[in-house]
């Protein structure tokens, strides 16, 4: 009987498993080669090559390569060190605090960009959290929350209407929302605290940066008929702790990222939308917001500002009394439009859908006002700043027009 | 935890300081790697590590009490209760919801009706795996191919030494177990020869496996409603022929570098499959420490070869049939395995037909793209999920779709196909040798500029952390 196993049957040096030097073609067998019968230690052969040597130079030539990477990150593409991404794992770390916070904010990228947290808790007091994703649909998110009995606070919905309002099934939160509960694996926290440090001072580690975006939008439509990778949307924005998202520096700034960005709006373009689907929509938001209400919390909606050259994509598709509207007399819910804030009027919008992240300061100081006239949950803090206006974010050149 | 995530590459350092810190005996260092794999399995879901804990115990105890028994019936008694906790483990995590589905589905063609309560339950990362290697054991032991590990500490080890754990290859006692017996220190080449694996797996996975050919596959296989056409199917089809090979020999390239970095040798589990000439070939080949598993411990004891042609072909479709459900518990991966089988018989029909025939070069040529298209269209049922979906992506590849809808851009199409071909002309090309051999005969200096690049690719690729496909299995 064969005894792999035991030590003591066995040579120690078929043991060591190990063998300087490659084998000859066809001697290093397999358990293929060995049917039915114990398999022996597998003998791994080390090819006869200057090995430190060689990892000494791969050192210092990846050190190199990674030096240059990061300074074309910095200075070419303008990424900046501490900029720390987005993930599923970082939305469900803050999806997990929502539940015991006072406020908790849900949406598309709009409300994402254009909402100052600081700016809100110095008003208020209160940080809110902030769970807005990013070509999601709010209604999948407002959903969530009605389906969780722990939420007890103030609900924000921020919403573009196309997106909000969009054929049940299309855009719901894709891989941040699906079990975001089980993004609390240790190895995933971990990751997630791994990345962060690096992030804080690595400024290529982005990934609208990875090797697989940048390689494909070479494809500048090539094949027509399908959308390239060229025509997707890049990188519009930066994101810091806790979420705070705000508007990349370099689409604030007029040239080809920001002509880019605005092109990928086309992405809106289409017919109007049937009125079946405004009535499904308003239907589904108010049971959301009627289970939220029952638990005793409450819901509020905000739909932030876009420019007139957007706004009259949207509005061709989804009018204001289609949609919005409808949405707030069905759900018996409080609502801030961007339309009715007097200061959050001809606010810059660079790429036409989300505010400049001075902007997003005004436009948040200008609904957390409204918002707090609305809701008894919040109150305006004694030591509040004072109120901003389009002054404090539009460049005095364009102000003046 | 997954090897091509941050969190690894910290743990990882770790327990190389650990393991060749100067004040630990050899024990120690063992209990040391003991320590660490289950931090490494707990990581990704801690209670989970109580399975590891039962697969070790009852198979330790099983060993033992079968070499200790006098008569056969009670060995035999032994090896069944390590198979059925060993197998009850797998079917309750891994197939309790398809059996429940599958049971509901017959009651319900029968007339009745049953509504079962929801079989929420979360599958154990690499329970096949583990399951498998424990197996090997018990059954080594039971087929007196081997004697029982002479310490618990070795024993347990090897079934939870990180490097194979969750995703292979799956191991054996008698090859890990001998290891674990004597002090095992890595010399500086196999370190650095180890790293330099451990770069070209996660490169396979990062890069070529999620960076460029998943979205390919993706375009296609993920887009509920379109309907490919030809060029679309075929194209995602080879992309994740090129996918499953790196994202699993990743895995297994990975593996093998870290247990060298640790100085241990694990057995090679792909050998260039795709240069395979023939389906017998393919499958010495691919996943070769699974497929000898199944030979060894299923097919041969069903009769192998020989009782006969009706038997081995009867043995040949069960082993590939269980070996396709193995892999996930869905009628897809069955279908998926049924076809290896009649592959395989067919081959093994034709060998028998045609003795004499001895292919030349071109011929061999031919073959080997025979033998690759034919494994692409199982693969179809492999990533498909659903019968639906596989019948829309085949239907697309035969060309059937009236108004086909175009999915994937140019771009990616032909990068996902640069990178296909390129492994499929190194497997052809490489499938008499080893890597082994190659790099030896390579010039240093080219070696250190791929090494390089591979790194640089992986770095700032940045992986996005997704897990291994395999895992799932």
């Amino acid at each position: 009987m064969p005894s792999s196993i035991s030590h003591s049957d066995a040579h120690k040096a078929e043991l060591r498993g190990v063998r300087e030097g490659a084998l000859p073609a066809g001697l290093r067998q397999t358990a293929a080669n060995r049917p039915g019968q114990a398999q022996p230690v597998p003998t791994r052969d080390i090819p006869t090559q200057p090995w430190v040597k060689i990892g000494a130079a791969v050192f210092v030539a990846v050190t190199l390569l990674m030096t240059a990477w990061e300074w074309n990150a910095r200075t070419n593409l303008g990424l900046r060190a501490g900029d720390l991404d987005d993930s599923s794992q970082a939305w469900a770390e803050q999806r997990r605090l929502a539940d015991a916070a006072p406020v908790a904010i849900v949406g598309d990228s709009r409300i994402l960009f254009d909402t100052d947290l600081a700016r809100f808790q110095q008003m208020t007091g209160v940080r809110p959290i902030q769970t807005a994703i990013v070509g999601s649909n709010a209604r999948a998110l407002l959903e969530s929350y009605a389906n969780d009995p722990n939420f007890h606070g103030l609900l924000i919905v921020g919403l573009a209407d196309l997106s909000y309002f969009r054929p049940q099934g299309v855009g719901l939160g894709g891989p941040y929302l699906k079990n975001f509960e089980k993004n609390d694996k240790p190895s995933q926290l971990t990751a997630l605290w791994i990345d962060r440090f690096l992030q804080r001072y690595l400024a290529f580690m982005d990934s609208d940066y990875r090797l697989s975006r940048l390689l494909p939008r070479l494809d500048h439509g090539w094949r027509k008929g399908v959308d390239s990778p060229y025509e997707d949307v890049w990188k519009l924005s930066e994101t810091f702790d806790h979420r705070q998202t705000f508007m990349w520096h370099r689409i604030e700034t007029p040239g080809y990222l920001q002509k880019h960005a605005r092109y990928a709006w086309n992405l809106f373009k289409g017919p109007p939308l049937p009125a079946f689907i405004a009535r499904n929509v308003v239907a589904r938001s108010a049971e959301a917001v009627r289970r939220i209400r029952a638990r005793g919390g409450d819901v509020v909606f905000i739909r932030p500002p876009s420019a007139p050259e957007l706004r009259a994509v949207e509005d061709g598709r989804l009018p204001r009394s289609k949609g919005w509207d409808l949405l707030i007399a069905g759900t018996h819910a409080q609502g801030i439009h961007a339309d009715d804030l007097p200061q959050a009027q001809r606010l810059v919008v660079p790429e036409w859908s989300h505010l400049s992240r001075k902007c997003a300061t005004v436009f948040t100081d200008a609904y957390v006002r409204k918002l707090i006239q609305l809701t008894p949950r919040l109150k305006l803090r004694a030591d509040a700043p004072p109120p901003l206006s389009r002054a404090d974010c539009v460049p005095q050149t364009i102000a003046s027009l | 935890m997954i090897f091509n995530s941050l969190t690894f590459l910290v743990f990882f350092a770790m327990v190389m300081a650990i393991h060749y810190a100067p004040f630990f005996s050899w024990h120690q260092k063992k209990i040391n790697l003991m320590i660490a794999s289950y931090l490494f399995y707990a990581a990704w879901n801690p209670p989970f590590v109580i399975l590891l804990w039962i697969s070790t115990v009852v198979d330790w105890w099983a060993a033992q009490w079968m070499v200790r028994a006098k008569r056969e019936r009670t060995r035999k008694l032994w090896m069944l209760t390590s198979v059925i906790v060993n197998l009850g483990m797998l079917g309750y995590f891994k197939y309790g919801g398809f059996l429940l589905n599958n049971f509901v589905t017959i009651a319900g063609s029968l007339g009745i009706i049953y509504h079962p309560p929801g079989w929420d339950i979360v599958l154990p990362v690499g329970i096949s795996f583990y399951t498998f290697a424990t197996l090997s054991y018990t059954l080594d032991v039971y087929l007196r191919r081997s004697k029982p590990a002479g310490h618990f500490l070795d024993y347990a080890l090897f079934v939870t030494f990180f490097p194979h754990l969750v995703a292979g290859p799956i191991m054996r006692p008698t090859e890990l177990v001998p290891q674990f017996e004597m002090p095992r220190r890595a010399t500086a080449n196999q370190i650095f020869f180890g790293l330099a694996l451990l770069t070209l797996g996660l490169f396979q996975k990062v890069v070529l496996a999620d960076g460029f050919l998943a979205p390919v596959v993706e375009a296609v296989y993920d887009a509920p409603g379109k309907m490919p056409g030809m060029l679309d199917s075929w194209v995602a089809t080879l992309a994740f022929a090129g996918q499953i090979f790196c994202d699993f020999a990743g895995y297994s390239t990975s593996a093998i570098g870290v247990a060298l970095c640790l100085g241990f040798a694990m057995p090679d589990n792909f050998r260039f499959p795709y240069g395979a000439v023939g389906f017998s070939d393919f499958w010495r080949r691919w996943h070769i420490t699974l497929s000898s598993w199944l030979r060894d411990y299923l097919y041969i004891p069903l009769g192998g070869n020989r009782h006969g042609q009706a038997r081995t072909y009867a043995a040949l479709m069960g082993t590939m049939l269980l070996g396709g459900l193995w892999h996930g518990a869905n009628w897809t991966f069955v279908v998926w395995g049924g076809l290896h089988g009649l592959y395989l018989s067919i081959e093994r029909w034709l060998k028998a037909r045609f003795k004499g025939f001895t292919p030349g070069r071109v011929s061999m040529l031919g073959l080997a793209l025979l033998t690759f298209l034919l494994v692409n269209i199982t693969w179809v049922f492999f990533r498909a999920r659903t019968f639906a979906g596989a019948g829309v992506v085949l239907r697309g590849m035969a060309g059937m779709q009236a108004k086909p809808d175009l999915l994937i851009p140019f771009g990616p199409m032909i990068i996902a196909m640069v990178i296909v071909s390129a492994i499929f002309g190194t497997h052809l090309t490489m499938r008499n040798t080893t890597l082994e051999a190659v790099v030896e005969r390579t010039p240093s200096v080219a070696i250190a500029g791929i090494w390089t690049l591979l790194l640089f690719a992986v770095i700032i690729e940045q992986g996005q952390g997704s897990a291994f496909i395999y895992f799932a299995f």
